[in-house]
């Protein structure tokens, strides 16, 4: 359905009849006529600045995706140790939460979906503390992600 | 040599009739008939759902580019085909189109001469379309709007007359002003596909840089602050269709690229 040639109404043919019960049930925000806001002469409004959402959040994604280059490859070549080993499991944590935090904010925004985005954030936020234990827990128990990742290798 | 030059003399006839004298007839071109398949839906009638239409053009009688076709079927098979047109050579940017599966200028698009494949007509992809091959680029120009695309100052010109500008200051703007703001580029994001209420788009973006590069400006950092939020600058993913696309040849992922730079460590 989501194709190049939905909006132009290419598709309406093969609209499903009978749409799945998880889609039927979500409202969504309707859009005004061709998206605009107020009239045609307004310019458009940014939503309100924030640095830690533009920015700041940016550069960190940057800085943690360089950052893991080292970490990943240190194990392979001198070993590892706990803490590296920690820190690579927390970067490569932080790296995924900003990856799916991107995701939902393209495909689920606030503007058309209104409360379910807020409650994506809120599972994502959830999923990241439960993945947080549980490197906790494997680093504890198991020595370290690479251990894990080497055992499996061999076996 | 002399030889040669002979038969041109012994050619009065020909001359009498107003053709060259060493002009071979010119032999009768088989007609080259290629199918356009053009969108077509009118607001008129709402209720008729959007349909290709198919249009035969003999390219011998037809001007090389797709524009041309498209003029030549309005003239002469259907004068409700709409579309947008002006300068008919790249530089007013009202004829974008998606041409065979790209985002391009119709008049700076060639019609492949291969007539056995059809060559398929679609307005610019997802945009609201006013009638046939016319999209609805009104929210497109309230987002240049803006950007506040203009010069602004608070100090008066040094001279009292003009703002100057240095040579090398001037050559940053270069890849930059060309842009005719035809839509090519923000039309084939796929990014912009999804978010173009919030999402401001190559496009808009590139001249947004193209003002906070200028040296003559003095608003730099209030036109850094309304690219700080997720929304207007960041759903940029650097797919780069918006370089790919341009039928002017410029650069907006690049631009992006260095908006975001200027922004890293604001």
């Amino acid at each position: 359905m989501l194709s190049v040639y939905s909006r132009i109404g290419l598709n309406q043919s093969a609209r499903l009849l009978i749409k799945p019960a998880l889609i039927r049930g979500i409202k969504t925000i309707p859009q005004p006529p061709g998206y605009i806001v107020g009239t045609v002469n307004d310019a458009y409004v940014p939503p309100p600045p924030s640095k830690s959402e533009g920015s700041l959040h940016w550069t960190a994604e940057r800085i943690v995706a360089v950052g893991m280059v080292p970490l990943v490859l240190a194990p392979l070549t001198t070993g590892t140790t706990t803490l590296l080993d920690s820190a690579m499991s927390s970067l490569l944590l932080f790296h995924c939460f900003a990856g799916f935090q991107s995701c939902i904010i393209d495909y689920i925004p606030k503007r058309v979906y209104g409360a379910y985005h807020t409650y994506c954030m809120w599972l994502l936020m959830g999923g990241t503390a439960f993945a947080g234990y549980g490197i906790y827990e494997i680093e504890k128990k198991e020595g370290g992600i690479s251990n894990v990742v080497s055992k499996l290798w061999k076996a | 040599m002399i030889r040669s030059i002979i038969p041109i003399i012994r050619q009065p006839q020909q001359l009498q009739f107003g053709l060259r004298a060493l002009a071979t007839a010119a032999a009768q071109q088989s007609p080259r008939l290629k199918k356009f398949q053009i969108y077509r839906w009118n607001p008129d009638t709402p209720e008729v759902q959007p349909k290709l239409q198919t249009y035969e053009v003999d390219l011998n009688n037809c001007g090389p580019m797709v524009l041309d076709a498209l003029l030549k079927i309005k003239n002469e098979q259907d004068p409700t085909l709409t579309l947008r047109r002006s300068c008919r050579e790249g530089i007013c940017g009202s004829c974008a189109m998606n041409i065979g599966g790209r985002n391009t200028l119709a008049c700076l698009c060639r019609i492949e001469p291969d007539t056995s494949k059809d060559l398929k007509v679609y307005p610019l992809p997802h945009m609201f379309v006013v009638k046939d091959l016319v999209p609805d680029l009104t929210h497109f120009y309230k987002q240049y709007k803006s950007i506040q695309p203009y010069l602004q100052r608070d100090t008066n010109p040094a001279d009292g007359r003009e703002n100057l500008q240095s040579i090398e200051d001037r050559a940053k703007l270069d890849g930059l002003y060309e842009c005719i703001l035809c839509a090519c580029c923000s039309t084939s994001c796929a990014s912009y596909w999804w978010n173009q209420q919030q999402y401001l788009g190559p496009a808009v973006l590139m001249q947004a840089y193209r003002w906070l590069i200028d040296s003559r400006d003095e608003y730099t950092s209030n036109r850094k602050v309304m690219l700080q939020n997720s929304m207007s600058l960041y759903r940029c993913h650097t797919i780069m269709n918006c370089t790919r696309t341009c039928p002017k040849g410029l650069n907006p992922g690049k631009a992006i690229a260095e908006i975001k730079r200027l922004l890293a460590f604001d």
